[in-house]
């Protein structure tokens, strides 16, 4: 019992360690009419993705990009969502990696490499996707872009299950056009 | 009626079945369909769970690591939260009813911590070793040997594929290096070939194609393969290859899948003219066999299988794991519920049994249980019930008996009373005693003829009649003590102020219910005016037969004497002057002789009475106009009481009644010759009317302030032929008696305060 008490305690608490050292760094930038948000994950790449990458397993990074307004007394409002996913398959017998951007359902890119930074770099980094559109946000009003990432398949032997994503961030910005 | 109702429907007929007044909801302990359907539903899962376990080697590692994985974590969670909560609900119930002082708790509480002590340690054993050998088969999934097997293999694979790689590039490397690259910019297409074929047909390599770059990009200009190639539909790959090379691409190598089979393997490089200019890439491919091409996937895929194993080693410990705590908890809730259960289905009908025996007890004799089972403890409740409807019915007849009890109560209560109040109102007294002599009851008629009052009741009745004027009841007192069970009956004379009162009395011993004495009832009746009647009778008949007798010879004697004085009438006058005297007496006394032979008669022979309603104060005052004048030193005042009501009497008889009073009134005070008194206290006479409207009656007063009379001429004042005056022949009060008495009412004589005599009438109203 102890033992099985261990493990469960063992797996929860690698699963919040590895959720704690993982960050989201977010840039929004609103520009021609756009929200163009940048965002990269840290530390998303441990050993257990690079073996599950090397192991042939098709490995996808989903992020839930959210256009979110506080408000005082109630609940954030969602102005827009998006749903960005990166992922790869190693071919283990050509060494080579076939990866695929996709948002909202539509393909952005879809190529092969066989350089492993190469398809880390894709996985974990977006450069000023334009997700949203600001003609509905309001002048000099503050806004804030949330973005959860999701890794599938999952390697902890244990899933809390309240926890809808690996990790989050989320940062502010006033929404000014140009 | 109250019942409590947590009965199967399916069971027999009841004595006693209760109104469907309100559905009740069944708990679900009590509910066999759903008990059932829970059961069904659990194995369901524990079935579809294991299927899942099963089958998870096809199962994608996103489902299974995730959607799998998530659902086996969230059902323990679940299922441990419902088990801590149902713990802690049997605590906190174990906790309450103790307080409460609630039978079977303990034993409830007992019985769910025994089996859940027993389930417990199989149920975590099981746990710790399957988990247990869950890593020991995950850890051999992984042992050294295998994975060196696989690995070994893979990297075969890897190898051949990199030497048919490296050949190819060197081969393509070679090419562009040795290709004409004018002839590859002037698109000189027989120059190419030329260049080219010899390596096909030397079979270096099984396919060579060239592309010439217009403006960067790449455009096929000559294609030789080897015959061996299988044919198919162009190969745009090679297009996109040659692009990528051309841009300076550093993946230099491809493999293209063949649709006959097979798989090609690319190389490229770019043609460069003397100045190093690119002027066309040229592409080497090798033909893989689809055999080799197959065989190498086979190993890669089981390489693959192989790590991706291990990469989801923890994620499929995790399932195993979550599998079997949840078969733990799942068995531990059921041990717990089932505990539950059997405490409640065993401990409920004692508790029914309890709860019913207090509410019988506290007099619900109505109150029902309803058998929910068929077993011993159904018949138990069944015997409950019929000894509750028993008691039911025998309670509504000791009811019923009750009220018909009260109800007799309430009827001989009233008969006593009404028995009480016919005692209380008549004239014959009454008076009971117990066995001791003491006296019980003694009613008003009782009080009033023997002039003791209420305090005597619980006197010896010996001595309440030792008073010298209640001597002669002693005789019924003897008869009483000498145990004599027959009535024994008396006439008796009491003295009463100096008149005799007359009763019959009669004692009457009482027996109980086996003969022995138990007290005695005296009964006595004022006979007084009965033998005053008789009296008066005897004295009416003597007075008619002396009436008779002496009237009879008056007027013979009367003649004679008157002719005796008319033969004397020439006599001498000395014998005439004495017939004279002698006729004249005996004519006076013949005279007198009538009158009272007359008045006799008169006695005897009283009309009976013709009663008008009449006004009192008038015939009063009619009355004493007769004596206006003519007694000077004699007051005679009236009092009549006013808005006196008629009353009905005879006017004449009445008037004779005053009449007879008032002269005797006057005869008391001295007649003509009464005289004033040296104490200026004047002769007078008072006549005076009275309504007394409690007893219905209207009163006649004549007083007078004369001489009085003694108590001992006072009870034959009423009597024929008694007077107190030389020449009264005794009958007018007799007559006033008479008169009064046939008017239904009575008169009464008594002292005048401070001197004198008053008459006192009654006439009812």
């Amino acid at each position: 019992m102890k033992r099985v008490f261990a493990f469960a305690l063992a797996a929860v608490l690698l699963h919040a360690a590895q959720a704690a050292a993982q960050t989201i760094k977010i840039t929004p930038l609103a520009r021609d009419g756009q929200v163009l948000v940048s965002f990269n994950l840290t530390d998303g790449f441990n050993d257990d993705v690079r073996a599950a990458i090397h192991s042939g397993m098709n490995i996808t990074f989903q992020y839930q990009v959210d256009l979110r307004r506080s408000t005082t007394l109630w609940l954030d409002r969602t102005i827009a969502s998006a749903v960005v996913s990166a992922s790869v398959r190693f071919d283990t017998l050509t060494r080579k990696y076939q990866f695929t951007r996709m948002h909202d359902g539509r393909t952005l890119l879809s190529d092969m490499t066989d350089s492993y930074d190469v398809v880390r770099q894709w996985l974990t980094g977006f450069e000023k996707l334009p997700l949203f559109n600001s003609r509905t946000l309001e002048r000099n009003s503050e806004y804030y872009v949330r973005v959860r990432a999701t890794k599938s398949p999952r390697t902890a032997p244990f899933i809390w299950p309240w926890a809808g994503h690996d990790v989050m961030g989320q940062v502010k910005f006033t929404f000014l056009p140009h | 009626m109250t019942t409590i109702r947590d009965a199967r429907p399916a069971l027999p007929p009841r004595p006693f079945r209760p109104p469907p007044a309100a559905i009740e909801r069944r708990p679900f302990r009590d509910n066999p369909r759903l008990i059932l359907l829970g059961i069904v539903l659990l194995i369901a899962a524990l079935a579809a769970m294991v299927t899942l376990t099963d089958q998870s080697r096809e199962l994608s590692p996103d489902f299974l690591s995730g959607v799998v994985l998530y659902a086996l974590s969230a059902a323990d969670l679940t299922i441990l939260v419902v088990l801590l909560f149902v713990l802690a609900r049997y605590i906190v119930k174990l906790a309450v009813e103790r307080r409460r002082g609630l039978p079977f708790s303990r034993f409830r509480f007992k019985l769910v911590l025994a089996l859940l002590g027993l389930t417990i340690i199989p149920s975590v054993l099981v746990l710790l070793v399957g988990g247990r050998l869950i890593r020991d088969s995950t850890q051999r999934w992984f042992s050294a040997p295998i994975e060196d097997v696989v690995s070994s293999a893979r990297n075969i694979a890897l190898e051949l594929y990199r030497e048919r790689e490296k050949h190819v590039a060197a081969h393509a490397s070679r090419m562009a290096r040795e290709m004409p690259a004018g002839a590859v910019a002037a698109a000189n297409l027989d120059a190419v070939r030329a260049a080219v074929k010899s390596e096909v047909t030397q079979g270096r390599v099984k396919l060579v194609e060239v592309f010439r770059l217009e403006r960067g990009q790449p455009v096929p200009l000559v294609a030789v393969e080897s015959p061996t190639m299988p044919r198919g539909p162009a190969r745009p790959s090679a297009d996109r290859f040659a692009a990528r090379i051309a841009a300076g691409s550093t993946d230099s190598a491809a493999f293209d899948p063949l649709d006959a089979g097979g798989e090609l393997v690319r190389s490229g490089a770019v043609i460069r003219d003397a100045g190093g200019t690119p002027v066309g890439v040229v592409i080497a491919s090798d033909l893989l066999s689809t055999e080799l091409a197959a065989q190498s996937r086979r190993i890669t895929a089981a390489y693959e299988g192989y790590t991706q194993l291990q990469v989801l080693k923890r994620p499929l410990e995790g399932v195993y794991l979550s599998f079997f705590l949840m078969m733990t908890l799942m068995i531990l809730l059921s041990a717990t519920w089932t505990g539950w259960y059997l405490a409640k289905r065993i401990t409920r009908p004692v508790q029914l049994l309890a709860a019913g025996a207090r509410e019988i007890g506290a007099g619900r004799l109505d109150h029902r249980i309803e058998p929910e089972t068929r077993d011993e403890f159904g018949s138990l409740v069944e015997a409950f019930n019929t000894m509750a409807g028993e008691l039911a019915a025998s309670q509504k007849k000791l009811e019923r008996s009750r009220v018909d009890l009260e109800r007799k109560n309430i009827e001989l209560d009233e008969r006593r009373r009404y028995i009480e109040t016919v005692v209380e109102r008549i004239a014959t007294g009454v008076i009971s005693m117990d066995a001791d002599g003491r006296i019980e009851t003694i009613n008003s008629a009782a009080l009033r003829l023997l002039e003791v009052d209420r305090s005597v009741i619980g006197s010896l009745a010996d001595d309440v009649l030792a008073r010298e004027d209640l001597r002669p009841l002693d005789i019924l007192l003897r008869h009483m003590r000498s145990g004599g069970s027959d009535p024994a009956a008396q006439e008796l004379a009491l003295a009463r102020e100096g008149r005799e009162l007359h009763l019959a009395a009669a004692m009457t011993p009482l027996l109980g219910e086996e003969g022995d004495p138990s007290g005695a009832v005296l009964v006595f009746d004022d006979v007084t005016p009965l033998i005053r009647a008789q009296r008066v009778a005897a004295w009416r008949d003597v007075a008619r037969r002396l009436a008779h007798e002496i009237k009879n010879p008056l007027t013979p004697i009367q003649l004679c004497a008157e002719r005796m004085r008319r033969h004397f009438s020439g006599a001498p006058p000395a014998s005439r002057a004495l017939v004279e005297e002698c006729t004249t007496t005996i004519v006076g006394e013949v005279e007198s002789l009538k009158d009272l032979v007359d008045e006799f008669a008169q006695f005897a022979r009283m009309p009976a009475p013709r009663t008008v309603p009449s006004d009192l104060n008038a015939l009063l005052t009619e009355t004493l106009a007769l004596y206006n004048g003519l007694f000077r030193e004699i007051r005679i005042e009236r009092r009549l009481a006013e808005a006196l009501p008629p009353v009905r009497v005879d006017v004449e008889q009445i008037r004779r009644v005053v009449i007879n009073l008032v002269d005797n009134a006057v005869e008391a005070l001295g007649g003509s010759g009464a005289q004033a008194r040296p104490n200026a206290d004047t002769p007078f006479i008072v006549v005076e009317t009275q309504l007394d409207a409690v007893n219905g009656v209207a009163r006649i007063i004549v007083a007078d302030n004369g001489p009085g009379i003694s108590p001992a001429d006072r009870d034959k004042l009423f009597m024929p032929y008694y007077s107190t005056k030389r020449r009264g022949s005794g009958l007018g009060l007799a007559i006033v008696r008479r008169i009064v008495a046939e008017h239904g009412g009575s008169i009464e004589v008594g002292d005048h305060t401070p001197a004198g005599t008053v008459f006192t009438i009654e006439l009812p109203v």
